[in-house]
């Protein structure tokens, strides 16, 4: 029987290693579900999908699980994880949804995915950060800046508009992120609204001719430019920070665009959480969403990161400058959800789609 | 005792028009050792695959030891119809050893006893611990028989069990697989392309055209009586020749003048026919009347082949071909002579 | 012995050759419609039932990503579709056809000259080149991107030692060349295997009939490998369609990098349809690769097996040394020296916890998983094509290897899709993100045992049966023992891609749930190399000992 002297181990481990799948998955649904039973809300579980960088989320999850008991259950899947919301629609599993971006969590409000609470705290968060009703609210800024190479450039040198980016004279010396960028997607959404769709598409044809390189995302900005592959690139200002701890190539400079009089102000997005409708443990999220309201915490969300809090009483992290510090292009974070799609289309249609080169 | 009995099988192979097989009827005796005759292509194979059951018949029925395996509706399984196999690449299971190959699928409590009585049958003790790889063409042949015999099957069915043998182990092979089947009392069927294979071992032959049995006989009777001109030609070398029935009933009138044979026939006085003379049946003699020239004369050891030339009134000339003692001498451009003996001549039809 | 209806003579001359065949089965009843259908779908030629019920479930879950696709581009209305058709889809068409074929065709290159070179010619260390050739097999190509662009970038190490960089590695050649490096190795397995397998008859008669040993490769050993050859190919170009992080990192564009970035965007259903050219290219090589072995089948019989004999290289020597050398060098010792350089940075700082040795565990428990699953149920898969060749079979097989094809995304959400709403009780189990492995990987373990069953000849199962079996018993006690070595080997291959899997791993592992391949890409993707090289160098090291075990097996 040479068949079973093979196989039937092979078998055995088989069973074994689902039998041993689900006896955990049981586990955790009955400590899950004591917790919603006990509606206290201090024990059970929390399940949050996060698509932001699993360091700057991580710890402060801990931190949470460790001051409420509640044990947290963390995906970390990137851009996907939204998409991973938006197919479980059936069988609801994530209570949190945390975003890199504020399009995504009006994106899913807007799909009705996501479920609104009045939360005790929330006035601390401006309401143009927020959804309209509270679903999410954004914790954190970025803003969209021009980080350059002090070894190739001056600062006076700099372009201090983004319109100049259409210069024929920065040809080739600039790398920007692809359309479908979510980054890149919020930044040409507040264009449309400062400038209208006309202006917008001469700008996107002649950036996209003008940039040196069209790349897949912000950190491939910030260390080709820091290597000096680029003078500058369009990126977040927290890429910037990055930069400037990185151990070499960290000799970089930062312009907030559009600063001066009548201009329109740099633009910004955000990162923040969401509660999902037909969460599993909703009193677990909502104590959650209590929690990390507090300031210390939204300080922490916002430091690990390096962006700065949206919540202007909070100091900004070391180099960067308050939210209150600059001004900002006037379109509300919110409105981008609505806009999202036509936006999209709009960067699909003006050819920036996703070319990298 | 009927060991196999086919009635009116028909095989048409999914994507083609004419029948593989049509309309095989054939009665096999327990014990005897048939073997189905014909060149590539005729079906024979297609025949042994429709007993073992690895083919199903679109019409007909398939009986073994006076039970239904076919047929009416009935279908059993290879498996349940207890048919030994031979193969012909053998299809040994490479992973097994000679010991086990020949006890695959023997369940009964004297196993080892029977593997061992098996393959003492063969010829084959002391090489039970062997694979096959190890073993020489004729050795994997009697593997492949021992494996087939030893549930002691109802009928045992061999696939053109000597085309992977050379020439001295094939005349070898034949006369032990002879042996060993009689010694077994086992019923077999073979399938070979090879006169020469068919009418050493076989009891009965059944010669196949174009998936239809031609003629069932002894090897005799094929060989001296062909009852028609694909049979004559196909086993043994014979001459075809034009003619009509002679007014006494026993003679055939031809150009080479009156054929006298000694078979009795349905045809009257008369007929046009064809007969066929058989190589041996040309007889030099001196005083023979059927004279012609050597074309070509080729010494093959029991027999000398001639190709003659014989020249006919009328201007028109006919090639014969002639078995001569190798004693003889012949050369090519000889004049000779030859009288039929009535033995070998046999009235084919008239086509 | 009578024969019936059977004259004397003449008369049986006059019989007609070709009266109709009456049907089998009577007309009517719903049973013999269905058994004359079931019949005529066979060509008479039907397996056991559960055998073909069996095969056809798991091909309807290797199907669940296209079935998805399908489903969700239902939505996507005619303007989208017509909007990419006209925008999109022509480019990327040109993009992806033309990388896939390039790669495809220079690997047969490589992995054909490799492997007769290693296998079939004195070349000095031949038996560790046959293992060491393999291992770009078992880097993750991501990384081996990453080395590149460190080396050859336009701010690399060459570049600081130059003073310029050498080469545009932001280019179609840069991004083929970095492909070929690390996709070669499966013509290059699969035809080693082929080749050490090949009876010595074909070639001993091409000597006899007076050719070289340039001609003989051409005329013997060439059309002897084409077998080989297609199925190596169907790999690469398959692998090479549904690559995203060599393509994203070389800044080059696909089908499935412009998934990924629709995706990203939130625009599922434009990522769907993007899927449907890339379902069409899948069919299409299925389908070149069948025309190449149209007639191609053939058994050979290891009855009257002998090894074949060592070409001399002669004077070819030092040529064919460097050629190997070469590309040991680039595909292996490069990559690897870059990893290993930064993972002596990344342990000096502490990357190795003990939560790290957790991830290692998880990523064998997942992959060992698939492993197992693909090779239990690549075997009724691969039985009934190869046994019972039918118009069901071939699209089960088929289908079998469009997971392969597209982007691990979208066989993670297909997976969602399924699982979520149907098979809840399974859901958010680890067991899932190793069905997503068996999904991709599949053909794999399909194209290996098809190999090996090709090479047994269907007379070995009517030994079998005639022999008291019924062909589920033949399976186990004939079939599975001949077929093991080519299972275990293709299994071997489905771990090493699992264990490097990272799209569909991270979307689809039950929360809290990391893998090794995880943590390469959460350290990465900010450029935190040394943190990223010490799981990486972990994922070489535990797929050597299964690519060893496949190289001894097969």
């Amino acid at each position: 029987m040479g068949f079973l002297k093979i196989f039937l181990p092979l078998i055995f481990l088989l069973i074994l290693s689902l039998t041993g799948g689900c006896a955990g998955d049981e586990a955790e649904e009955n400590s899950g579900s004591s917790g919603v039973d006990g509606g206290t809300g201090v024990s059970g579980e929390l399940v949050v999908y996060s698509s932001r960088n699993e360091n700057f989320v991580e710890p402060l999850l801990q931190k949470f699980q460790d001051e409420t008991g509640i044990n947290v259950r963390a995906l970390h899947a990137g851009g996907a994880a939204l998409n991973r919301i938006k197919e479980e629609g059936h069988n609801v599993q994530a209570d949190i949804f945390i975003s890199n971006d504020i399009g995504g969590l009006e994106h899913l409000r807007l799909e009705g995915f996501l479920q609104g609470y009045n939360f005790p705290g929330i006035e601390t968060i401006e309401s143009r950060y927020r959804a309209e009703d509270n679903s999410w609210f954004a914790l954190s800024a970025r803003t969209r800046v021009l980080m350059f190479n002090k070894d190739l450039i001056t600062e006076g040198e700099m372009p201090g508009t983004v319109w100049e980016l259409t210069d024929p004279r920065w040809k080739d010396q600039f790398a920007i992120t692809r359309g479908g960028n979510s980054g890149m997607i919020g930044h040409v959404s507040a264009l449309i609204n400062e400038w209208g769709e006309e202006k917008t598409t001469t700008w996107i044809a002649h950036i996209k001719g003008n940039a040196g390189a069209i790349m897949q995302g912000h950190g491939d900005i910030r260390r080709s430019v820091g290597a000096g592959e680029f003078k500058f690139g369009l990126v977040n200002n927290y890429y910037f920070h990055q930069q400037l701890r990185e151990p070499q190539d960290n000799n970089v400079g930062v312009v907030y665009p559009d600063q001066g009089e009548g201009e329109m102000g740099a633009v910004i997005n955000a990162a923040g959480v969401g509660f999902v409708k037909g969460a599993p443990h909703p009193e677990n999220a909502k104590k959650f969403l209590e929690w990390i309201l507090l300031p210390e915490n939204q300080r922490e969300f916002s430091y690990a990161s390096l962006e700065v809090p949206i919540n202007p009483s909070i100091e900004a992290v070391g180099e960067a400058a308050r939210i209150t510090d600059y001004s900002i292009q006037g379109m509300p974070l919110r409105e981008l959800g609505d806009v999202w799609e036509d936006t999209r289309k709009f960067i699909e249609q003006s050819g920036l789609d996703l070319e990298i080169r | 005792m009927i060991a196999i009995q086919l009635d009116a099988l028909a095989k048409i192979y999914p994507g083609t028009i004419e029948p593989a097989v049509n309309n095989i009827s054939l009665e096999i005796e327990k014990g005897s050792i048939v073997t189905l005759l014909g060149p590539s292509g005729c079906g024979k194979t297609t025949i042994l695959r429709l007993i073992a059951g690895f083919e199903k018949a679109e019409r007909g029925t398939v009986s073994l030891d006076g039970k239904v395996v076919a047929g009416n509706g009935i279908w059993v399984p290879p498996e349940q119809r207890g048919v030994g196999m031979v193969f012909q690449d053998y299809a040994l299971f490479p992973h097994l050893d000679v010991y086990k190959n020949v006890g695959f699928g023997y369940k009964g409590e004297d196993r080892r006893e029977r593997i061992m009585q098996v393959l003492d049958l063969v010829g084959l003790q002391g090489l039970e611990r062997r694979y096959p790889h190890e073993l020489s063409g004729g050795q994997q042949q009697r593997v492949a028989l021992a494996r087939a015999l030893a549930r002691r099957p109802v009928v045992v069915l061999l696939d053109e069990p000597f085309s992977n043998l050379d020439a001295d182990m094939r005349a070898q092979m034949r006369l032990e697989v002879k042996r060993i089947i009689k010694n077994a009392g086992a019923t077999a069927v073979l399938v070979s392309h090879d006169q020469k294979d068919a009418l050493a071992i076989s009891d009965k032959i059944a010669v196949l055209e174009a998936g239809e049995i031609q003629q069932v006989g002894t090897p005799r009777e094929i060989y001296q009586y062909p009852e028609n001109s694909f049979v004559a030609t196909f086993v043994g070398q014979t001459n075809l020749l034009k003619g009509k029935i002679g007014e006494d009933g026993c003679s055939v009138l031809t150009a080479l003048g009156k054929i006298p044979y000694n078979y009795t026939h349905a045809y009257q006085p008369g007929e046009q026919v064809n007969i066929s003379v058989r190589a041996e049946s040309l007889e030099m003699s001196r005083e023979g009347n059927i004279k012609g020239r050597v074309k070509e004369a080729m010494y093959t050891g029991e027999a000398i082949d001639v190709q003659v030339v014989v020249d006919l009134p009328g201007g028109e000339s006919l090639d014969l071909v002639a078995h001569v003692h190798p004693e003889e001498e012949v050369r090519e451009g000889d004049m000779v002579a030859f009288s039929v003996l009535p033995n070998f001549v046999k009235v084919v039809g008239d086509k | 012995m009578r024969r019936y209806d059977y004259h004397d003579g003449a008369a049986n001359m006059q019989y007609n050759l070709k009266y109709k065949i009456s049907p089998l089965y009577n007309r009517g009843t719903w049973s013999s419609i269905i058994k004359r259908l079931w019949g005529r779908l066979w060509g008479g030629n039907a397996p056991d039932p559960y055998l073909a019920l069996l095969a056809s479930a798991i091909g309807l879950l290797m199907a669940v990503p296209v079935l998805y696709v399908i489903w969700r581009s239902l939505f996507a209305g005619a303007e989208r579709w017509t909007r990419l058709l006209d925008t999109r889809i022509p480019a990327l068409m040109q993009n992806t056809l033309s990388i896939t074929v390039a790669t495809t065709l220079l690997s047969i290159v490589l992995g054909v000259s490799l492997a007769w070179l290693v296998y079939r010619c004195d070349l000095p260390g031949r038996h560790l080149w046959q293992w060491v050739l393999a291992i770009p097999l078992v880097i993750p190509p991501y990384v081996g991107a990453v080395a590149y662009i460190m080396l050859l970038g336009p701010t690399g190490w060459v570049r600081d030692l130059l003073g310029a960089a050498p080469v545009d590695i932001y280019s179609f050649g840069g991004v083929l060349f970095v492909l070929l490096m690390f996709k070669f190795p499966y013509v290059f397995l699969i035809c080693g295997a082929a080749l050490k397998r090949m009876n010595s008859s074909y070639e001993d008669t091409a000597r006899s009939v007076g050719m070289g040993t340039w001609e003989m490769f051409w005329k013997v050993n060439f059309p002897f490998l084409r077998l080989a050859i297609g199925a190596g190919a169907i790999l690469t170009s398959l692998c090479v369609l549904s690559e995203f992080g060599v393509i994203a990192l070389m800044r080059y564009n696909t089908f499935t990098s412009a998934i990924y970035y629709q995706m990203e965007s939130y625009d599922n259903i434009s990522a769907t349809v993007l899927s449907f050219p890339l379902i069409a290219l899948t069919l299409l090589f299925l389908w070149l690769e069948f025309l190449s072995r149209k007639k191609q089948k053939f058994y050979q019989t290891t009855n009257n097996f002998r090894k074949t004999e060592t070409i001399k290289l002669g004077r070819w020597k030092p040529l064919a040394f460097f050629w190997v050398g070469s590309v040991f060098l680039l595909s292996v010792l490069l990559p690897l020296s870059v990893l290993v350089y930064w993972s002596v940075f990344g342990l000096a700082g502490g990357a190795l916890d003990s939560s790290f040795w957790g991830y290692a565990l998880n990523s064998i428990k997942v992959a060992g998983l698939a492993t197992l699953m693909s090779m239990l149920l690549a075997l009724p898969v691969v039985y009934l094509k190869s046994r019972y060749p039918s118009l069901l079979s071939a699209v089960i097989s088929k289908i079998s290897s469009s997971g392969y094809a597209l982007p691990g995304v979208i066989v993670a959400l297909g997976i969602i899709f399924l699982f979520n709403q149907y098979i809840p009780w399974l859901y958010n189990t680890f067991f899932l993100v190793a069905v997503a492995y068996l999904v991709r990987f599949f053909p794999q373990t399909l194209q290996y045992g098809e190999a090996s069953l090709n090479l047994i000849s269907p007379r070995i199962d009517e030994a079998a049966r005639s022999l008291g079996y019924p062909s589920r018993k033949v399976l186990f006690r004939v079939i599975i023992p001949l077929l093991r070595p080519g299972l275990l080997a293709g299994g071997a291959l489905v771990f090493v891609s699992s264990l490097k899997e990272l799209p569909a791993t991270l979307l689809l592992r039950p929360p809290g749930f990391d893998t090794l391949a995880v943590r390469v890409w959460v350290e990465a993707s900010e450029a935190v190399y040394h943190l990223a090289a010490p799981a990486a160098l972990l994922i070489v090291l535990v797929s050597i000992l299964p690519l060893k075990l496949m190289l001894s097996k097969y």
